[in-house]
């Protein structure tokens, strides 16, 4: 009976079968997963982050685990954008689900000219906008930081494509409505949030930082208050759909975020813990919304 | 390369077989699949303490029995919880995952060196190129340990029909030392050594000596790491070994078991 409940949802244009997207960084290519279910049953794909040229990423320890949460300095490792059409995207865009790619680069032109080569792939649904990567050198985090920054970026990539262009904030900012206030009126057509949070851990033997860039991106459950209060926020502030993420594991966390405020969610973390969570969260969602006697666009916001 | 499962297995045995060393037994489909070198990632709690699975290698499978063997070391929270798991509890696992062990070629002389909990993968190994005895030879097995009680797998070698050499830090089980160095001296005994095949898995400081020697002598080895891991499946980037080449490779999909070659030890 639950099988009929509707969840579809459409996201400046971008048509999902249900609301369960899987976070950037947490899914590769799509390749990794396909052993524990059929991926065309997520909401979308978010590949995994893509700069212009091929990115080696940081040297290890990369990964370093903190109470419900795991503190991540991976670097944007990636192939590089031309590396990606010709080797993944072959793959990808024969999906029957939106593939949505991630971008990010060190300069405002980088953002344009990638998402320039991005557009002309069919099929492609949507790009989310890397604003927030706490985890390299140059561009990045420092974008997303401030809202003229953050507006610039979104205006080259407007500029640049007609695709539905999502941006993906961060949390280490102290006014994240201005943020996405500036990032709608330079042009984006949705908003993903949060990318990790800010953090370190110490090694007390070695008496340093684990990590070599000494900061790393904090992820996992730990992290969903955060995560769930800044979607509130933004909710507010608004009116574009809104992707929630952060230590989304059950589909309780997901109803949580849809009540304050999101349109779609996104698993990330979760998956290295439960590889079937974003099927167990959708399976859930229906159950809730059946039980319930609701739809899941009235449930969108409810809880202000 | 076998194609990993998400399951539940039922635990047949967890028992301590050395201070902090468990071996545990679980039945499982994949016992079918399963290589020597490849691991079984593991969920050891039901909360978020810890969060992440565990990498451990896999010490034996048995096609026909549908058993596959653990061996791991008590380290830290996760492994402590799995060691307090008892036979009828279940297991959330998945695999198996990793490129292992390539099996030697027709002819080659097989040598394994291990260390410490790093044995553990090794025995798998040992136990399959002994039935693939269409080379000849048993493999000839060093094996390392800190102390007398942590030495374990000698008897399990020993049923197949593998005389181990042993060695101790201090010297309480055989020879005093590291299977390094007695590794070396046997090397000395070979006119040619281009029909040997090197296996090792253990602390750094014994790969990097592997690698160096078998660099220096133009041997093939397979080196097993170690890493701290996120997914375990090529996913998340986060165990990443640098590359001889350039970049870096993914422990838990490129390896664990590596070409000597093929990466970089600091």
């Amino acid at each position: 009976m639950t099988d009929n409940t509707d969840l579809t949802v459409n996201i400046a244009g971008i048509k999902m079968q249900n609301p369960v997207m899987v976070a950037s960084g947490t899914f590769g290519f799509g390749n990794e997963y396909k052993n524990f279910y059929d991926i065309n049953k997520l909401g979308a794909l978010v590949t995994k982050g893509l700069t212009l040229m091929p990115k080696a990423g940081n040297p290890p320890p990369r990964i370093h685990e903190t109470p419900a949460g795991v503190l991540n300095s991976v670097g944007l490792e990636n192939p590089g954008v031309e590396q990606f059409i010709a080797k993944e995207w072959p793959c990808l865009s024969k999906l029957k689900i939106p593939v949505i790619a991630n971008i990010s680069g060190d300069t405002v032109e980088d953002y344009y000219k990638i998402a320039k080569q991005l557009s002309t792939l069919e099929n492609l649904a949507a790009l989310e906008v890397n604003i927030s990567c706490p985890n390299v050198e140059k561009g990045g985090l420092a974008f997303g930081q401030e809202p003229e920054s953050a507006s610039e970026v979104i205006k080259a990539v407007r500029e640049a494509t007609r695709l539905p262009i999502i941006a993906k904030l961060s949390p280490n900012v102290s006014h994240i409505q201005k943020i996405a206030e500036a990032v709608v009126s330079a042009g984006a057509d949705a908003i993903s949030l949060i990318n990790t949070l800010l953090g370190m851990a110490i090694d007390i033997h070695s008496m340093g930082p684990v990590f070599c860039r000494k900061f790393a991106g904090l992820s996992g459950p730990a992290v969903k208050p955060v995560a769930l209060r800044m979607v509130w926020e933004v909710y507010e502030a608004v009116s574009v759909p809104i992707i929630g993420m952060g230590g989304i594991t059950t589909w309780q966390d997901a109803v949580e975020f849809i009540l304050a405020g999101a349109t779609a969610v996104a698993v990330g973390t979760a998956n290295f813990v439960n590889p079937i969570a974003p099927i167990e969260i959708i399976e859930g969602l229906k159950t809730y919304l059946y039980l319930k006697e609701t739809n899941l666009h009235d449930l969108i916001g409810a809880a202000h | 390369m076998s194609t990993p499962a998400a399951l539940f297995a039922n635990i047949t045995q967890n028992t301590q077989i050395a201070p902090d060393i468990y071996l545990m037994e679980i039945e499982a489909e994949i016992a079918e699949a399963a290589q020597p070198g490849q691991f079984l990632h593991i969920r050891c709690s039901d909360t978020f303490a810890p969060l992440l699975r565990r990498p451990i290698s896999i010490s034996d499978a048995d096609k026909k029995t549908g058993k596959v063997e653990i061996i791991y070391r008590v380290i830290g929270q996760g492994t402590h919880l799995l060691c307090q798991k008892r036979p009828g509890d279940r297991l959330d696992i998945i695999g198996p995952l990793g490129r292992g062990f390539p099996m030697p070629e027709e002819g080659k002389t097989s040598i394994i060196i291990g260390g410490g909990i790093g044995v553990a993968p090794l025995l798998y190994l040992a136990k399959q190129i002994a039935k693939d005895h269409k080379n000849g030879h048993l493999p000839l097995t060093f094996l390392g340990f800190a102390t007398k009680q942590e030495a374990f797998g000698i008897d399990f070698l020993s049923s197949l029909g593998i005389k181990a050499t042993i060695c101790t830090d201090d010297g309480t089980l055989g020879y005093k030392g590291f299977p390094t160095t007695l590794f070396k001296e046997h090397l000395n005994q070979y006119q040619d050594k281009s029909n040997l095949i090197i296996y090792a898995c253990g602390p750094k400081p014994l790969l990097s000596s592997i690698k160096d020697i078998a660099a220096g002598e133009h041997i093939t080895a397979y080196l097993s790491l170690e890493e701290r891991m996120a997914c375990g499946v090529g996913a998340c980037l986060g165990c990443s070994v640098k590359s001889s080449q350039a970049g870096y490779k993914k422990v838990c999909k490129d390896g664990p078991v590596f070409e000597a070659g093929e990466i970089e030890l600091e």
